[in-house]
């Protein structure tokens, strides 16, 4: 039983590791726009996608596609940031949610267009052979997606609170007209930040899509779940974000091995409404108030 | 008996007191006047007599019903109405529409009988018409009946805002800050709107900052300082009050009343 | 009856288009889709355009509906215009029960929780399959019958369909011109506000998310006799946006507009076909370019652009007689 659990646990904190990722790529868009970005599932599925792409065949050594499968994906949250984001500043809440569906939905036509509906697979990183913990089996590629994901949090984490670019970005979500005014250059800063979060996305994508697999609608679920992780955490909190998303894995293993495994994906939009019902600003999160 | 008796009112925003044992009645029939540098709770005072935020303590009494614990749509039910501060117009809708919304209270057909219009629907739009246009007509705006109030210039939208709290047939209207970015010319109708209203019957709670108004058009002014009462009385009383001129007059000054 | 103009106008279109192109599968075949896509659009603009409240899981309430008359009809033999009601008892309690929870959360918290109701539901049907037959559908669904009449053609359908929607639209537009509607629309303008007007949001919240929920509930439950065969993929999240998209490219607060959405977005992936892999890369750049241009709707957005153009020849002219 107890090996159980902890087999429930492992994939769970895998999983997760993307959900983390996914969900403080969300968070960082959020803070520093305002936007829910619902494309950024999408950005896992580029990732991965392109590298598979770019190393298909005869293509390019496995080492130099995953490089540039992240530089192409920033390139796509960059130009999404440009070409339909900004444009629309000062839209509805309607309005900027329909646009990100809108580029979810035109990215995996993208990717619909360039490589079909079949389903792709990506060589392991350091092998297969599993890694045995008493009676529970572990995927080096799952120490991989650990360990990768939690370099990343620590570096956006040193980012945003030891770096001016870090702290730039932030002041641009307090106060954009305030940052302005202090010589911020916010047009940029949320370049940054959008080439940030896809990188986020991207590296999810490459690190989590040897045991997933992948195709072009991989993302929808993973960016949905991802966003029910950020609020788990605390919508606005990146680090919550984290806590939410490994949370929300290993919630969502448990309740499949232990309860019912068709059930699986209706978990997270469960504890999804669970939050917002009773607690909407989340496990981290701070709740605000409106002046009247 | 007063028309709103408000005794050791309290209200705390995490470490920040806002109003703190505040205590005053509201004599029905005449304009009384809440003044106090910014940040001596004003707007949070009324705040809690509409219901919008409940007090930490102390209790608010209007026509001897208790106030503290409703939602706001109820205290309106009571008769209070209001204006806020930071204007809050229905953009989407048109002077009438904004202004019909004001006769709320005073039909009582519900989605149902909306759905399938049914005969007193009718007599309800028609009565709320004309309601509007006697409110609009108060506050002179009926030129204006036809346009969207997304059209209007600032000083109009704050008769509008008037007009709507009027069309609720209130018998306490709260005003906070009516006169805030007019012009003299419109501040000088804004104060005899507000004896005209006054002089219908329907007493007024009005906060401002223009002391000119204030002295000009109050029956009795009541002064916060750091959310306590600092003094309260007539405009002439308060003006000589030797408390409220150093903490916020400044000076003897002498206002024409 | 000015107010009603242009309803008088929509029947006379519904009305005249199949007797007009009799055997054009685009009337009686795609029509009777976008009817059915407007009924829902409608409802779901009262509920995001009027009062402001942001859906993304409408599609929700359309299963339910659909799904309850089907399994009444085909697993326990109901006659089907008693298990379309049933549908919409369940329907009204399920919305109900949930409106009070979720409608207290406002923007971005409010779409995602209605998102998550959404999927919720659409994974229910999934995975119910003892009762709903999952992934793989429930068919045999008896057709509907009206005095007698059974209707088992498409322009039967197409004729029940445009009753449905004009009723519909005229419900709407009594709603909208009342003391209900201009509540909602004050509520949607400032919540405060209306509050001190005396109108009690949560209740005028919650009425319009039942009422829009039974409407979509009454559409499944036709929807389910006129296509005999339903499966999950139909009420899916995808659904939802796409009578969002409908909703607000047919511009907000418009119930004509709603109709207007619904149609164009009926007919454009007849059209974008012809565009074959490219269909969904276009859609999704429509999408946002809409949104990004045009973000009051097509419906508004148009009637901008022609009056812009008429201003501009004018003031040429003036120019002209200027010089």
């Amino acid at each position: 039983m107890f090996d159980q659990i902890l087999q429930f646990v492992l994939t769970g904190v895998t999983v997760g590791a993307t959900y983390a990722l996914v969900a403080l790529g969300f968070a960082i868009i959020y803070n520093a726009s305002d936007v829910v970005n619902f494309a950024q599932g999408e950005f896992v599925m580029m990732g991965a996608m392109s590298a598979i792409a770019m190393s298909a065949g005869d293509g390019l050594p496995i080492f130099l596609s995953l490089p540039l499968a992240v530089l192409v994906t920033i390139g796509v949250g960059i130009l999404l940031q440009k070409f339909a984001i900004a444009p629309a500043r000062g839209a509805s809440v309607v309005t900027t949610i329909i646009i990100t569906i809108g580029a979810s939905i035109f990215l995996r036509g993208v990717a619909l267009l360039l490589w079909g509906k079949s389903i792709f697979a990506m060589p392991h990183f350091s092998g297969e052979q599993p890694i045995h913990i008493g009676k529970a089996t572990l995927l080096p590629q799952s120490l991989w997606v650990m360990g990768g994901a939690a370099f990343l949090v620590l570096g956006v984490h040193w980012f945003f609170n030891h770096t001016t670019h870090g702290k730039a970005i932030l002041a641009c979500s307090c106060n954009r007209t305030a940052a302005k005014l202090v010589g911020i250059n916010v047009g940029m800063m949320m370049l940054i930040a959008y080439g940030l979060s896809a990188f986020l996305g991207a590296m999810a994508g490459i690190l989590v899509t040897p045991i997933t697999f992948t195709s072009y609608d991989a993302g929808v679920m993973l960016g949905l779940k991802g966003f029910s992780a950020a609020i788990l955490g605390g919508f606005g909190n990146p680090m919550g974000a984290v806590a939410g998303g490994i949370l929300l894995g290993l919630i969502e293993s448990l309740a499949a091995g232990l309860i019912s495994s068709g059930y699986k994906d209706a978990i997270g939009f469960i504890i999804l409404l669970l939050v917002l019902f009773f607690r909407p600003s989340g496990l981290f999160g701070k709740a605000t108030s409106e002046r009247v | 008996m007063a028309l709103l008796e408000v005794e050791a009112l309290t209200k705390s925003f995490g470490g920040v007191t806002a109003i703190a044992d505040l205590s005053f009645d509201v004599p029905p029939g005449q304009v009384y006047s809440v003044i106090g540098p910014n940040g001596a709770g004003k707007t949070t005072l009324f705040n809690m007599l509409s219901g919008i935020y409940h007090p930490d303590d102390g209790s608010i009494r209007f026509m001897d019903q208790g106030v503290v614990g409703r939602q706001p749509h109820q205290v309106a039910a009571l008769g209070v109405s209001r204006t806020f501060q930071n204007l809050q117009m229905f953009f989407n809708m048109s002077v009438l529409d904004n202004v019909m919304v004001g006769c709320h209270l005073r039909t009582r057909t519900g989605l149902f009988s909306a759905a399938l219009r049914l005969p007193r629907i009718k007599r309800e739009e028609k009565l709320s018409r004309q309601w509007a246009r006697e409110a609009l007509a108060i506050c002179h705006l009926d030129k204006f009946i036809g346009q969207e109030a997304g059209s209007l210039p600032y000083g109009v939208l704050k008769r509008l805002e008037i007009a709507r709290a009027l069309a609720v047939q209130p018998k306490l209207l709260l005003m906070d800050e009516p006169a805030a970015g007019l012009n003299d010319t419109e501040t000088l109708e804004m104060r005899k709107l507000i004896r005209r209203i006054c002089e219908s019957g329907i007493t007024v709670l009005l906060v401002e900052h223009n002391m000119g108004l204030v002295m000009q058009v109050s029956d009795r002014i009541l002064v916060l300082d750091y959310g306590s009462r600092l003094a309260e009385g007539t405009p002439v009383e308060i003006q000589n009050d030797r408390r409220v001129i150093e903490a916020y007059l400044g000076g003897e000054v002498q206002y024409a009343l | 009856m000015r107010r009603l103009a242009g309803l008088c106008l929509l029947a006379v279109i519904v009305v005249l288009l199949p007797i007009l192109f009799p055997d054009n599968y685009y009337v009686t075949v795609v029509g009777v889709t976008a009817l059915l896509h407007a009924i829902l659009a409608v409802s779901l603009n009262l509920l995001m355009g009027y009062a402001g409240q942001i859906s993304l899981g409408h599609a929700a309430f359309f299963g339910i509906g659909a799904y309850t008359s089907a399994i009444l009809t085909t697993r326990y033999g109901w006659d089907p215009w008693a298990a379309i009601m049933a549908g919409l008892a369940l329907t009204g309690l399920v919305s109900f029960l949930v409106s009070r929870p979720i409608l207290r959360l406002k923007g971005h918290y409010l779409a995602m929780a209605t998102l998550g109701l959404g999927i919720i539901i659409n994974i229910i049907l999934v995975q119910g399959e003892q009762l709903t037959g999952g992934p793989d559908g429930l068919g045999g669904i008896p057709t509907l019958s009206l005095f007698g009449w059974a209707l088992d053609t498409d322009l039967g359908w197409y004729w029940m369909m445009g009753a449905t929607l004009l009723g519909v639209v005229w419900l709407a537009l009594n709603i909208i011109d009342s003391r209900s509607g201009r509540a909602l629309r004050a509520l949607h303008g400032s919540e405060v506000a209306a509050e001190m007007m005396g109108i009690n949001t949560t209740a005028a919240k919650t009425g319009v998310f039942v009422l829009a929920a039974l409407i979509a509930s009454l559409a499944g439950g036709l929807f389910c006799h006129q296509q005999s065969f339903i499966s999950p993929d139909s009420f899916n999240f995808f659904f939802s946006i796409e009578l969002v998209t409908m909703v607000v490219l047919g511009g907000m607060a418009s119930t004509y507009g709603a109709v207007f959405g619904a149609l164009i977005l009926t007919f454009l992936p007849e059209l974008l076909v012809v565009f074959e892999d490219f269909e969904v890369m276009i859609f999704g750049a429509i999408l946002m370019l809409m949104m990004i241009f045009l973000p009051q709707g097509l419906f508004v957005g148009l009637q901008n652009l022609a009056l812009r153009w008429l201003n501009r020849r004018r003031s040429a002219a003036f120019g002209a007689v200027g010089e």
